[in-house]
């Protein structure tokens, strides 16, 4: 006999505040740009943190990057589950944008887990409809 | 190594017990808690209101339900009402507040224990809720898919081969055949292990852990309370936690400095440190983790990894890390160690680690 | 055109999980007692004390309980404590009209059922001391549900409402030593 049980759902609904610095970069995705932070050594953080994360020094001026960056590592997802930005089977990775020090982590529709490489290519792809979410960004896609 | 830092008293675990990880658990967690911590009496003694401190780690979260931690005091007989804490995490945090608490000096025993059952949500999408809400969570990242990112960054450094991933799963699985309280066990060819189809590439089903309900409680005492309840104690010689960054992007994933640091902070206690150990209890719920770790610990081929199977033979979220402590004390009282280190992590992609130093009563 | 937008302040988000609530085997043979019209418990052979519904532990003495240490109570008792509620018309709110929820203790319980909704009395004649009775749903009508910690769901889905039974108010004394 199967055991008995209920299904439920539980949904919570969140407003959060941005700041100058999250705030910025969801600016900038919105107006189909990449933004990042320097900090007080002159490195280049995307996306833009508040702070340092080698000496928690408060970080400074805001600056454009190009749409252009590196593959550095990935995860292949053959079966993309609900919550996940895209429908297809494709890549989380940390992408190194052109002009920053550290990596963002998103998604990279490469078609196949053949085309995964450090060092791969990729350029930003934005969404049709951006409202200042990270999924204004719709993915990367490898550059030809 | 730098001279010992002096500790106010001597901090033993006296008892330890567990229920068996499943992957569905009928019984509720209070249920389970009833269990364990009764186990932990008989095995030490001691009345229940002689115990100073008591000190728990769950996860609402896991099971959709709220403040269920204070439902699950109910397993403590909290009556008359007793002096006691949760933490919002894994048991070796709770441990590690028991800990502290016993330095303070005004009580000599206190209750550790832990629960979870994963089995009944979405633990992939359940552990993408510690995720910063603006820029990870938001994407929908996985646990399997940031596992996934670091198991890359592994390969990519060298430091690891698929291959020695399921060679490290088939031991895992192999050692767990003698631990009864163990999920996932059995003989198994690497090879085969080899042609399963990838979950996240480059992980593999048998590269992942499973998902288990558990629970498990210890007692830890001053080292005069352990002599007047007559049980051999096992000492906590240094015990230390540490975090990376959040944000995975700004991280070398295939390091681990968090890790690093805390077991020089906790030998700095000890007096020996982690490659002095007869055995290592890694928190590893993929063995890339486990790789990082030995790196990032310095443990040498003298280092029997994991004797009880490990994350990867059973994974009760929010126990976990308590079972590590635990399996670590046992190896101990069993005599299979003189020395053993636990380890316990948090948050994603090894975020946050914590390492523990134990040695038994003659060394 | 974009750039001329306002910046980006907040963000808003639902963070949606899905849960498996499973059923317990003491929570069954509750439930399946319900069914034929019978209320058990278990009764703690350390303490003495009679838990409705049972959880499979006593919680003053930290002793697990068994089937072994079934008892049956009765369907009256005694309102140690209630409310009256004015229903506030938010989503997914189903009632409209003012109601009593009480929490009863039952003849031969040491822990008071809560969430029990007290009819055929004017409001200001609720009080504690109160003994009421069961009126429980025809057996076509009752529902197999899971036993949640404190059961309301359960003995709602079996038992229509609570109506006083006509019996002498109780003394305060002898709800006095029990677990609400």
């Amino acid at each position: 006999m199967d055991r008995p049980s209920e299904n439920f759902t539980l949904a919570l609904k969140y407003k959060r505040t941005l700041g100058p610095v999250v705030g910025a970069f969801l600016t900038g995705l919105r107006d189909g740009r990449l933004v990042g932070i320097k900090t007080a050594e002159g490195r280049v953080l995307c996306p833009p943190l508040e702070y340092d994360p080698a000496n928690g020094q408060r970080t400074g001026e805001l600056v454009d990057l190009p749409d252009n960056g590196t593959v550095e590592s990935w995860s292949w997802v053959s079966e993309p589950q609900r919550k996940h930005p895209l429908e297809r089977p494709f890549a989380f990775a940390t992408i190194r944008i052109d002009g920053a020090d550290s990596a963002l982590v998103h998604a990279v529709d490469a078609g196949s887990r053949d085309v995964m490489a450090a060092g791969l290519r990729v350029k930003a792809q934005y969404a049709e409809e951006r409202t200042g979410r990270m999924r204004d960004l719709e993915c990367f896609v490898p550059i030809a | 190594m730098a001279d010992i830092l002096d500790l106010p008293r001597d901090v033993a675990i006296v008892a330890f017990s567990q229920v068996p990880s499943v992957a569905q658990e009928t019984r509720t967690e209070a249920q389970m808690l009833v269990e364990s911590i009764n186990g932990v009496l008989e095995q030490s003694g001691i009345d229940r209101r002689e115990i100073g401190f008591t000190v728990s780690g769950s996860c609402d979260y896991l099971t959709g339900a709220t403040f269920t931690f204070v439902q699950m005091l109910e397993a403590t007989a909290a009556w008359p009402p007793i002096s006691e804490s949760h933490v919002e995490a894994d048991g070796a945090w709770a441990f590690y507040e028991g800990w502290v608490r016993l330095l303070h000096g005004d009580i000599d025993s206190v209750l550790v224990y832990a629960s979870g059952k994963s089995s009944l949500g979405n633990q992939q999408e359940v552990m993408s809720l510690w995720l910063d809400p603006y820029y990870l969570e938001t994407l929908g990242v996985d646990m399997f898919s940031y596992a996934g990112l670091q198991a890359q960054a592994v390969l990519n450094a060298g430091k690891g081969k698929e291959s020695e991933w399921a060679e490290i799963a088939g031991r895992s699985r192999r050692d767990a055949l003698s631990n009864p309280n163990a999920q996932v066990r059995g003989e198994v060819d690497p090879a085969e292990l080899l042609r399963e189809d990838y979950l996240r590439g480059p992980l593999r089903p048998h590269a992942c852990p499973p998902v288990s309900d558990s629970a498990a409680a210890m007692l830890i005492t001053t080292a005069e309370k352990a002599a007047k309840l007559g049980v051999e104690p096992v000492y906590v010689r240094g015990i230390d936690h540490r975090a990376d960054p959040h944000y995975f992007g700004v991280r070398d994933l295939s390091v681990s400095e968090s890790a690093r640091i805390a077991g020089e902070k906790a030998a700095a206690k000890a007096g020996f440190g982690p490659g002095d150990v007869d055995v290592a209890e890694l928190a590893a719920m993929y063995p890339h983790e486990e790789q990082i770790l030995v790196d990032a610990l310095g443990l040498g081929d003298g280092v029997r990894l994991n004797p009880s199977g490990g994350a990867l033979a059973a994974n009760p979220v929010m126990v976990t890390g308590l079972l590590r402590i635990g399996e670590a004390y046992n190896a101990i009282r069993s005599g299979s160690a003189r020395r053993a280190l636990a380890h316990a992590q948090s948050g994603p992609c090894l975020q946050q680690n914590l390492v523990c130093l134990l040695e038994g009563g003659n060394g | 055109m974009a750039e001329q937008q306002a910046p980006v302040v907040m963000m808003e988000e639902i963070v949606s999980l899905e849960y498996t609530t499973l059923a317990t085997d003491v929570g069954i043979r509750f439930m399946d007692c319900l069914i034929e019209g019978r209320i058990i418990g278990h009764k703690s052979k350390q303490s003495g004390l009679v838990y409705v519904p049972p959880k499979g532990y006593c919680l003053m003495t930290g002793s697990p309980t068994t089937a072994d240490d079934e008892v049956e109570v009765s369907d009256h008792g005694v309102v140690t404590g209630f409310t009256i509620i004015e229903p506030i018309q938010y989503p997914g709110q189903e009632e409209t009209e003012r109601y009593v929820q009480a929490q009863v203790l039952l003849d031969g319980a040491s822990s008071a059922l809560g969430l029990c909704r007290i009819q055929d009395i004017p409001f200001e004649e609720v009080r504690a001391g109160l003994r009421v009775k069961a009126v429980w749903r025809p057996p076509e009508d009752r529902q197999q549900t899971i036993v949640d910690s404190w059961g309301g769901r359960a003995i709602s889905s079996c038992i229509q409402h609570w109506v006083p039974s006509g019996e002498p108010d109780a003394d305060p004394a002898s709800i006095a030593k029990n677990m609400y």
